[in-house]
This record gives C-alpha cells, sequence and structure tokens, in this order.
C-alpha cells in the first residue's frame, strides 16, 4: 500500500518549488528585509534614549530640555518603529498568502489531471487532506508564523546587534545563556511533535465517532445501539482529554526551561553590569539600556520558540502539498487509439500485480448502439466500463473508442453551488435555454419548477438537497451537456426505489438517444432494453446475444431473467 | 524514546523516575451530563458550567494570581537592583538582589506551572461533561428526530469553546490583580505617576479596542471565505470520479482558480488591516510609554524620584498595557465566544425531550407480538413467525419506516404492537420487540465482526446471517476492518454487511427496508432464497421494491400511491 501513497516532497524540494512560486514577489520580499532591519533599528532608540537620560540624571546635568528631547526621540521611534514593523508584516503576509494560493491552485489543478487510478490506488482521502486540511494548516500558521519570522526575527537580530554594539560586554555575556536555549529548544523539538500528533489524532478520532452516530442515527435507533454509541463517543472525548493534558504538560515543561533562561540573562546583567560599572567602563544608564534590551529581548523570544512547532508543522504541510503538485504522471498507454465506434480487442487487466480482473475481453459496439453488461459483483464489471473510458490503462490488448466519451458512475455527487453550477460543469457557455432543455430531457423539468430560485438554487453542503433520484437526473443532464459520442453508465440507477427507477431509466434512456452506449445495468429491465447484452463472470465475457437470444439459449443469463420475472408479477394477497 | 523516557514527555536522567503528575486518567471517568433548565438564558449557562469545578478553578486562580504578579514584579526587582547594587558598588546588595530575582523566578514559574495545568484539566473536564450531555441527550437519545449535520460541530466547536470559558475564572482575576499590583507600585512610586498611568491606560486601551474590532470582523471574514475555498476543494476531489467521468478537468480547475482567487484578495485586505491595527496600536503603546517615561524623568530631574523609581516606573507601565489588552482582546472575545456557543448547545438540547439511551435487551421469541401500522389505504399486519413484503412507492415507504423506527414521529401512521399503540409503550419495551434496518444503513469504524456483533445480537446467529446476506465472498475474514463509514468495502458489500448485521440480531419483529438497492442482481437472487431460513419462527417485515425479495415472502401487501 505504501508505493501506492502519493509522494511527499522533501526539504529540499519544497523549498524549490516555493522559491519558483515566489516569482513575482521578489521584490516584496527583498522590501520585508531592508524594511525589517529599519524599523527594528528605530526601535532600539528607546532604550538607548531612556539610559541616557539615566545617565544625565546621575550626572545632575539634565534639565527640561533634555526630558523633553528624550521624550520626542521616544516618541518618534515609537511610532515609526510601529509603522516600519506594521509595514514589513504586511508586506511578509501578502507574499505568504500569494505563494500560498499559487501553490493550493496547483495542487488542485494537479490533482484533478492525475490519473484516476493513481489517485485510486493511494486514496482520495489522502488528496482531500492534502487539499483541505494542509492548506487549512499552512494558512492559518500566517499570523502565527509571518510576524515572528520576520518582525520578531529582525528584532531578535537588532537588538543583539545594537546591544553588541552600544554596550558589547553585555552581549558577549549574554553567550552564556544561549546554550539554555539552544538545549532548551531541542528537548521541545525532540519531545513536543509526538505529543502534538497524538492530540491532533485524538481529535480527529472524537470528530470521526461523532460523525458516524449522527450520520448512523437511524442505525443506531433502529438496533438500539445508543449505549454502546455514547461509549464510544464518550471514550473518544476522554481520549483526546488525556492527549491534550500531555501536550499542556509539554509545554509547561518548556516555558519552565524558557524561565530559566530569562532569570539568568537578567542576571548575567547584574553581574556584568555591576563590574562593569565598578572598573569604570559603563554607566548605570548603560546597564538600564542593556537591562531594558535584554527586556525588550526575551518576548520575541519565547514567541520565536512557541511557533518553532507551528513553523515545523506548517512546513510538514508544504511538503505533503509539493509533492502531489510535482507528482509525475506516469506515460499514457499507447493502446488505446479514437475512432468512431468502440474496439476491445484481448484487453487485459489487473491492479497492481493482483491477479487478473478482466481476461481476453474482445468486444464491439458499433456506433450508435447501446451495450448491457449484467453480472455477479467481482465479474468485473466496473473495471470493464472503467478501461473502455480510458481511466485505467489495459494491461494487454488493444481498446479503441471515441474522442468524446463519458462516464457516469453509481455515485451521483452534487457539487456545492447552485444547480446552474453544477450543469455548466461539462459546458460552461451553455445558455439558460440549453441547461433548461438538457433537464427537460432527463425529465426533470418539474425538478426545475419546484426548487425555490430555479437554476439559482444552491445545492449540496447546506443548500437544498437532492434525492438520490435527483441527483443522477442532474448527472444525466450534464452528461447531455456534454454531448458524448459514446456514454457509459456505470449502474447509474442503483440506488434508487422501484417507481424512480423506472423514472431514470427512462431519463436514461432519453439521455442516450443518438449516442453509443454502454450500461453496467443493475436491473434486467434495462439489459433488455438493450441491442446486445454480454454476461461477464470471472472477468470473462461468459455469455453474449440479444436479450431474445440469451433468454432462448437457457443459459445463466435466461436463469437470472425467469427469476427476476418471477418477482415482477408477485402481486397483493392482503 | 521509551526507554529513557518511559513518559513520553521528554524527562531527562534526572527526572524520568519522578512520578508525572496532574495527567487525566486513561480511562473515561463517568462524568454526569449537565441539567438544562427550559428557557434558560445563555449567559447563566455559562456561569453555570464555569463555576461548576471550583475545587479546581479555585486553586488555579490563585496560583494565576502568584504568577501574573510575579511577571509584573521583574521589572521592579530589576529596577530596584540597579539603583542599590550597581548603582553603589555594593556586592552584597547584588548577592541579595540577584537572590530576589531567582526566588521571584522561581515562584512565578511554579505558578505559572501548575496554574496552567489545572487550568487545561478544568478546561478538559468542562469539555467531556458538556459532550457527555449532547451525547446523551441529543446524538444517542432514546427516540426523537435525528439531528442534523450541525451538531457534529456543536459537538467539537462550540463545545470546546464554551469549556475554554473556563479560563474565565482564573487568568482574567489574576490579570486584574497584576493590573492592580502595578497601580500600586507606581503610587508608592510617586503618586502623580499612578494617577497619570491609571487614568490613560484605559484610554490607550480603549482606543486599541477600537482598532482591533474591525480587523476581528475583517479576520471573521477572511475566514469563513478560506473555509469556502478548502470547501470547493475538498467538494472537487470528492467529486473526483464524476469530473473524471465527464472530462470536466479544466473547467474545475478553473473554478477552484477562481475561488482562490477570491480568497487571496481577501487575505490581502486582512493583512492590509492587520498592518493598521499593528501600526495604530504600536504606536498608542508607544507613545504611552514615552509619555510615561518622560513625566518619570523630570520627576527624576526634579529630584522626587530615584533612578531605581524611574526604572521601575517605566518596566511597570510596559507591563501594564499588555496586561490590560489581554483582557479587552482575549477574556471578553472568550466571553462573547462562550456566550454564543452555549446557546447553540442550548438550541440542540433544549428541542427534544430529555431521553438517554436505551438499554436493547431483546425479548424471548416466545412471545411474539403481532405488528400492525395504520394510516396507510390499507391495513399492514405481521402476524407471529410471517415474512410479509410490503411494496410502495418511495415516499411512502420511508414514511413507513419512519413510523416503525419513531414511532412517536408517526407522520400519520399508528405503529401497534398487539394492538397497544408503540407510541404508548416504553421506549425499552418497543426497541427490545422491534428492530428496525434503514435503508441508509452506516457501518462503524471497526471491523466486520465489532460491526455485526450488537449489544441485542444473538451470538450462534453470526454465521448464519453472514451466510443469509451471501457475505461470503468477502467476509472469510471477520477481523477485516472496514474503514471510515465502510469506505474500504464497495457500495454493495457495505448493504450486505448491513442486512448481516439485522439478521444476525435475531430480531423479535425485524424491519428491513430495501436491503438489496446495491446489490448485483445475481447476488440479490441468493440474498432472497436465503431470507426466510435464517427468520424462521420470528417476524419479518420487508419493505422492498426488489422482485427477487418480494416474490420469497409469506405474502405481500401493495401500498396504492394515493394512499400517501
Amino acid at each position: 500500500m505504501t508505493d501506492d501513497a502519493l509522494p511527499i516532497a522533501g526539504d529540499r524540494e519544497t523549498a524549490r518549488e516555493v522559491w519558483r512560486l515566489s516569482r513575482g514577489h521578489r521584490v516584496r520580499l527583498a522590501a520585508v528585509v531592508v524594511l525589517g532591519v529599519v524599523s527594528t533599528a528605530i526601535d532600539l532608540i528607546g532604550p538607548v534614549a531612556i539610559g541616557f537620560l539615566i545617565d544625565r540624571v546621575q550626572e545632575r546635568t539634565a534639565d527640561l530640555g533634555t526630558v523633553l528631547t528624550v521624550t520626542a526621540a521616544l516618541v518618534v521611534s515609537a511610532v515609526l518603529g510601529a509603522i516600519g514593523t506594521a509595514a514589513t508584516i504586511v508586506l511578509a503576509t501578502r507574499a505568504y498568502h500569494a505563494i500560498l494560493a499559487g501553490l493550493r491552485e496547483r495542487l488542485v489543478a494537479r490533482a484533478l489531471t492525475l490519473p484516476q487510478h493513481r489517485v485510486e490506488r493511494a486514496g482520495t482521502g489522502d488528496l482531500i487532506s492534502r487539499s483541505s486540511d494542509d492548506v487549512t494548516a499552512v494558512a492559518d500558521a500566517a499570523p502565527v508564523v509571518v510576524p515572528v519570522v520576520t518582525a520578531t526575527a529582525f528584532s531578535i537580530v537588532v537588538s543583539l546587534g545594537g546591544l553588541a554594539a552600544l554596550e558589547w560586554p553585555y552581549a558577549v555575556a549574554l553567550a552564556v545563556v544561549l546554550p539554555v536555549y539552544g538545549l532548551a529548544l531541542r528537548w521541545y523539538l525532540r519531545t513536543g511533535p509526538a505529543v502534538y500528533r497524538a492530540e491532533r489524532a485524538a481529535m480527529s478520532a472524537r470528530a470521526q465517532q461523532i460523525v458516524e452516530s449522527q450520520r448512523g442515527y437511524a442505525t443506531v435507533l433502529g438496533f438500539g445501539l445508543g449505549e454502546q454509541r455514547h461509549h464510544a463517543v464518550m471514550t473518544a472525548s476522554w481520549s483526546v482529554a488525556v492527549q491534550a493534558l500531555r501536550a499542556r504538560t509539554v509545554q509547561s515543561m518548556f516555558n519552565t526551561r524558557l524561565n530559566l533562561g530569562e532569570c539568568l540573562s537578567l542576571a548575567v546583567i547584574l553581574v556584568v553590569g555591576f563590574v562593569l560599572i565598578e572598573a569604570g567602563t559603563s554607566t548605570v544608564g548603560g546597564a538600564t539600556t542593556a537591562m531594558l534590551l535584554v527586556l525588550r529581548l526575551l518576548g520575541p523570544v519565547n514567541q520565536l520558540m512557541f511557533v518553532v512547532d507551528t513553523l515545523q508543522s506548517a512546513l510538514a504541510s508544504l511538503n505533503r502539498m509539493v509533492g502531489v503538485v510535482t507528482t509525475a504522471a506516469p506515460d499514457t498507454p499507447a493502446a488505446s487509439r479514437t475512432g468512431t465506434a468502440v474496439e476491445l480487442r484481448k484487453v487485459e487487466f489487473r491492479y497492481g500485480d493482483g491477479p487478473l480482473v478482466l481476461d481476453d475481453i474482445t468486444l464491439d459496439i458499433p456506433a450508435g448502439q447501446r451495450v448491457a453488461v449484467v453480472g455477479p459483483s467481482g465479474a468485473g464489471k466496473t473495471t470493464l466500463a472503467a478501461v473502455i473510458a480510458g481511466i485505467h490503462p489495459p494491461a494487454a490488448g488493444t481498446v479503441k473508442r471515441p474522442e468524446r466519451t463519458v462516464m457516469i458512475t453509481q455515485e451521483a455527487h452534487v457539487f456545492a453551488g447552485t444547480l446552474r453550477e453544477n450543469l455548466t460543469l461539462t459546458a460552461p457557455d451553455a445558455t439558460d435555454d440549453l441547461l433548461r432543455a438538457a433537464l427537460e430531457v432527463t425529465g426533470a423539468a418539474g425538478l426545475l419548477d419546484r426548487l425555490p430560485d430555479g437554476l439559482d438554487t444552491d445545492l449540496g453542503g447546506g443548500g437544498h438537497e437532492l434525492t438520490a433520484a435527483q441527483a443522477q437526473q442532474v448527472a444525466l443532464a450534464r452528461l447531455v451537456l456534454a454531448d458524448p459520442e459514446l456514454a457509459i453508465f456505470d449502474e447509474a440507477a442503483a440506488e434508487a426505489g422501484s417507481t424512480d427507477a423506472t423514472l431514470l431509466d427512462r431519463a436514461a434512456d432519453a439521455a442516450l438517444a443518438g449516442r453509443t452506449g454502454l450500461v453496467i445495468a443493475h436491473r434486467l429491465s434495462q439489459a433488455a432494453a438493450c441491442d446486445l447484452v454480454v454476461l461477464m463472470e470471472h472477468g470473462r465475457i461468459t455469455e453474449r446475444g440479444t436479450h431474445a437470444e440469451l433468454v432462448a439459449a437457457g443459459g445463466v443469463y435466461a436463469g437470472l431473467w425467469a427469476a427476476w420475472e418471477a418477482g415482477r408479477d408477485v402481486r397483493m394477497v392482503g | 524514546m521509551s526507554r529513557t523516557d518511559p513518559a513520553g514527555l521528554g524527562r531527562g536522567p534526572l527526572t524520568r523516575w519522578l512520578p508525572v503528575v496532574g495527567q487525566a486518567s486513561a480511562e473515561a471517568s463517568d462524568v454526569q451530563p449537565f441539567e438544562t433548565r427550559p428557557g434558560e438564558r445563555p449567559g447563566r449557562f455559562v456561569a453555570r458550567v464555569i463555576l461548576s469545578l471550583p475545587r479546581v478553578t479555585v486553586p488555579s486562580m490563585l496560583l494565576a494570581i502568584v504568577w501574573q504578579v510575579g511577571e509584573a514584579a521583574v521589572p521592579v526587582v530589576m529596577g530596584v537592583a540597579i539603583d542599590r547594587a550597581l548603582g553603589t558598588g555594593d556586592a552584597g546588595a547584588l548577592v541579595l538582589w540577584i537572590g530576589v530575582l531567582v526566588a521571584l523566578y522561581v515562584a512565578l514559574t511554579a505558578a505559572a506551572r501548575f496554574t496552567n495545568r489545572l487550568n487545561a484539566y478544568a478546561i478538559q473536564r468542562l469539555a467531556h461533561r458538556l459532550r457527555a450531555t449532547l451525547s446523551t441527550r441529543v446524538l444517542h437519545p432514546g427516540g426523537g428526530a435525528e439531528p442534523d449535520g450541525g451538531v457534529v460541530s456543536v459537538m467539537t466547536n462550540d463545545v470546546a469553546r464554551l469549556a475554554n470559558a473556563g479560563l474565565l475564572v482564573v487568568l482574567p482575576v489574576a490579570r486584574i490583580a497584576a493590573i492592580g499590583f502595578i497601580a500600586v507600585s507606581l503610587l508608592v512610586t510617586h503618586w502623580l505617576l499612578g494617577v497619570v498611568v491609571l487614568v490613560g491606560a484605559p484610554e490607550a486601551v480603549w482606543l486599541m479596542g477600537r482598532l482591533s474590532e474591525r480587523l476581528s470582523r475583517d479576520t471573521r471574514a477572511y475566514q469563513e471565505l478560506l473555509a469556502g475555498t478548502v470547501g470547493r476543494a475538498t467538494d472537487l476531489i470528492a467529486g473526483y470520479r464524476v469530473v473524471k467521468g465527464v472530462r470536466a478537468e479544466a473547467e474545475a480547475t478553473r473554478r477552484y482558480r477562481q475561488a482562490s482567487r477570491e480568497t487571496l484578495a481577501g487575505a490581502q485586505r486582512n493583512a492590509a488591516l492587520l498592518g493598521r491595527f499593528l501600526a495604530g496600536s504600536g504606536a498608542v503603546n508607544g507613545v504611552f510609554v514615552a509619555a510615561v517615561a518622560g513625566l518619570a524623568g523630570w520627576l527624576a530631574v526634579d529630584g522626587q524620584l530615584g533612578i531605581g523609581g524611574l526604572i521601575a516606573a517605566v518596566g511597570l507601565t510596559q507591563a501594564l498595557l499588555p496586561q490590560m489588552e489581554s483582557i479587552a482582546s482575549a477574556s471578553i472575545p472568550n466571553l462573547a465566544g462562550a456566550r454564543a456557543s452555549a446557546a447553540r448547545i442550548l438550541a440542540a438540547v433544549d428541542d427534544r425531550r430529555p431521553v438517554a439511551p436505551v438499554e436493547v435487551t431483546p425479548a424471548p421469541v416466545v412471545e411474539l407480538p403481532v405488528l400492525e401500522v395504520a394510516g396507510l389505504g390499507v391495513p399492514i399486519r405481521v402476524a407471529p413467525g410471517e415474512l410479509v413484503g410490503v411494496r410502495a412507492d418511495d415516499g411512502t415507504a420511508a414514511r413507513i419506516a419512519g413510523a416503525l423506527l419513531n414511532p412517536e414521529l408517526g407522520d400519520r401512521l399508528e405503529v401497534r404492537l398487539d394492538a397497544r399503540p408503540a407510541h404508548a409503550l416504553a421506549a425499552a419495551h418497543y426497541r427490545s420487540r422491534v428492530t428496525v434496518a434503514p435503508h441508509r444503513a452506516t457501518l462503524f469504524t471497526g471491523t466486520l465482526r465489532e460491526n455485526l456483533t450488537l449489544p441485542a445480537g444473538e451470538p450462534g446467529l453470526l454465521d448464519a446471517a453472514v451466510r443469509a446476506a451471501a457475505c461470503e465472498d468477502f467476509a472469510a475474514d471477520l477481523d477485516r476492518p472496514v474503514g471510515e463509514n465502510g469506505n474500504r468495502l464497495s457500495g454493495g458489500q457495505r448493504q450486505r454487511v448491513a442486512l448481516a448485521r439485522a439478521l444476525a440480531t435475531g430480531a423479535p419483529i425485524l424491519v428491513l427496508h430495501d436491503p438489496t438497492t446495491a446489490v448485483d442482481s445475481v447476488t440479490e437472487q441468493t440474498i432472497a432464497g436465503r431470507l426466510a431460513g435464517v427468520r424462521t419462527g420470528r417476524s419479518t417485515l420487508l419493505i422492498a421494491s426488489s422482485p427477487a425479495l418480494l416474490s420469497r415472502c409469506d405474502r405481500v401487501v401493495d401500498v396504492p400511491e394515493a394512499a400517501s
């Protein structure tokens, strides 16, 4: 299974991709660096000015003018520093979001153009999580990470630089404290991520339990599973509590280590200040400047320490996103050609190294004809449809199909959005009249009248919910609008009940008019209406002929048909 | 990791043998759900919830006060140390004040550590209890209408938000204590400084609050845009087969790009507002501190204030604004969010009867009651041991199944057991006799066996049920996981497992609703042939459209469409 998973990019590959996407934002990024350095340098004026004032007070040379000058310097540096820092953060945030938007668009575009068999081997769940959870994780990291990585990092560098320039012995002495922070960070990065991962995993397991109880409400009620499900949800809920407490414990242990660093830094300033002042190489004002600079450093340092793990998990998400973008598409098989009719010659197919799912299939569907495929589950019907549609490349043999081939599967997904948006997926420029006509063909004109806002009615998540049959009608209307030469239905009406099924049979019939058709039939009445019926068992075609021929031949199909007919004749007794 | 650090908490060789305190026990503790009173106001409910755990929150609050006041005292201690030790060159004073500094850090660090743990425990405990409330009352009641998908968000987001309000009895109190400490320290330093700061600080905080309002409104709008774009990607990929099937890749990509660009525009606008807020609040903060520093400087020049007082005044003022700001920007929104969430939780709980999950013990088969459904054009009656088919249009079939699942919601239909209306019977009594397998069956994460063995199931029936539902081709290994929502199985396989589950209950009366619509016709024939056998001696009502299934019933009731 691991070979099938979509790849995860390495850090270097991700950096390359992000650098490529940053094209067009590089001037902005350069401005971030310049502005960041300048504005944090302006910020340094504050502590220096206060130190200057203290020395003048001590020397008793200060007057009102000194105080006013210092106050003015403080005000100017505060205002300019705030504006500069804000501008830095805005520029960096904008570049971040622009690059992220480029990446997520490439991700979805790539995901949709990957060969379907590649995606299905990996599971669509992984792709969904990369295009939703990971995109959200990276976007949500912006307000946490961007200010810290730009403004805060600059402020650390510039404050330390300033300290080194103004009162260099203090800066040298602070180097003693660095290992404390280094060890704390190393400890945190070793311990934190696993604990946070466990917390997130517990949270998604809890959400899953809740979703299952809600979706399965009827099942829970019908089978009296309330106690059992309540217990499952509460167990999942408590395991989040256990993991959350572990995570908070790790955070507070990290905090303790950071406080140790803080306390040491301040003590070092006092000791060094004492020695320097005794030696006459520093003043009380200088020590105050150093102390204020260090106090100002501590906040950003703590912030930086705490965002390192957000940064790490955002990077992990980025790697997963870039992994999709850089997935190489396998070569398109040369065995597929286009033509007006469907021609399969000695086609074989297997999933990976598994057993043959399709074995020696030869089948012709002349243009305009309709073929039904019937057979038990696991006979290979759906695989055959996917091979004809060009979704799976055959392992052996040749497949020829019309250029415009469309397949409708049993999952009639209704996309979130209006009915119009659902229909124009296959015909972006279609007029309303065309859309109405397509709905008319599939017998859904009545549906349109019942919808509150007609074509503009919101469907899917949160909007007007369509029944399974209506969703199929919309899918069929989409097919009419796509106007293909070959239409493939994979058990298109499987989920509907009796009355709806008849309706859908008629709709499918109308949608297929004038096209070549392949129908994976669930109800035998569908098969009876086709030009040719093919019975599949164990990946092979075992019977083929018209409905009448097969019934007359008295084989497996004839037996199925007899049972079907018998059921249909049951009438009410009481 | 486990050898050096058994708890997985990154403890080193010195500390790893110490017990880990303040953790949650691995076993889910049994909590009493919150009582809710009809018509209770959300604000009152918030108060009741956050005051419900005083044995944790009160100690936590006291520790938090130590922590916050300690943080505020750091610049004061530093100012005094510089003044008394560095200014005088007294080595004894230096040692003394470093000692004070270290003691201060030890106290505030320990207090912070324990208050944070206690808070985390309180929040998780409250969340767990709220979830228990919603689980028994909304998600797993003994009956009543189906909760919509919104309950998932209520049980995750709203519960988290309301439980988080548990912090309100801890942090704001501690912050107010720290503000009081700062104010008193400033007043002691010089009365004028104290007055200026106490008058000016609220103004400054109010200004910052005004600046942040617009930003937080816009941030919510942007987050909605982002959620929309993310939702669109999920939607497109969930409909992957449809997009591929109809070759709409380019159009789908174009639509996603459009949504993504709108979100990007929102993010850019939000960044601009963030910038305005940061510039504004930074300037307000800086100017305020500059003004206080200027005043303290003048008082020092004038000889009314020592150097230590000057340093402490600047440090204290810098520490004051963040305290006030976090009350304005964290605690007040926290309370507002908690009230909104409390309202949603109450709304979810309020509109249904307070019923707990029903413990179902199947009644012995000897007492088979007669099941009747009245209110249709034709009566439906299942005599003991009968297999009765019902053929109806989809809408009517759904109504009949719904009435049997939830007799009290009836929808103009009356369900009777031995001529007694089911809605008048105790829920446990009804459900121990009638098991309803809904058409839209859900499999739960776990193995096939876990899905097939129910509390009310009959162990001996399992194999027969698996065979009757024609699951032999994929259910050879019952310990195989079915995946989330059974997504490791095909649609037909899921439906057959659901049918096997229904048959394995051995329920006295079993109601099946279109159990084979996703099963191929060949397998459906097999199932139809085995159904009667596995239900021998019990009653079965089969609402179905499949001719294959109906042909094997003892008799079939045709419900005319007009009857609905």
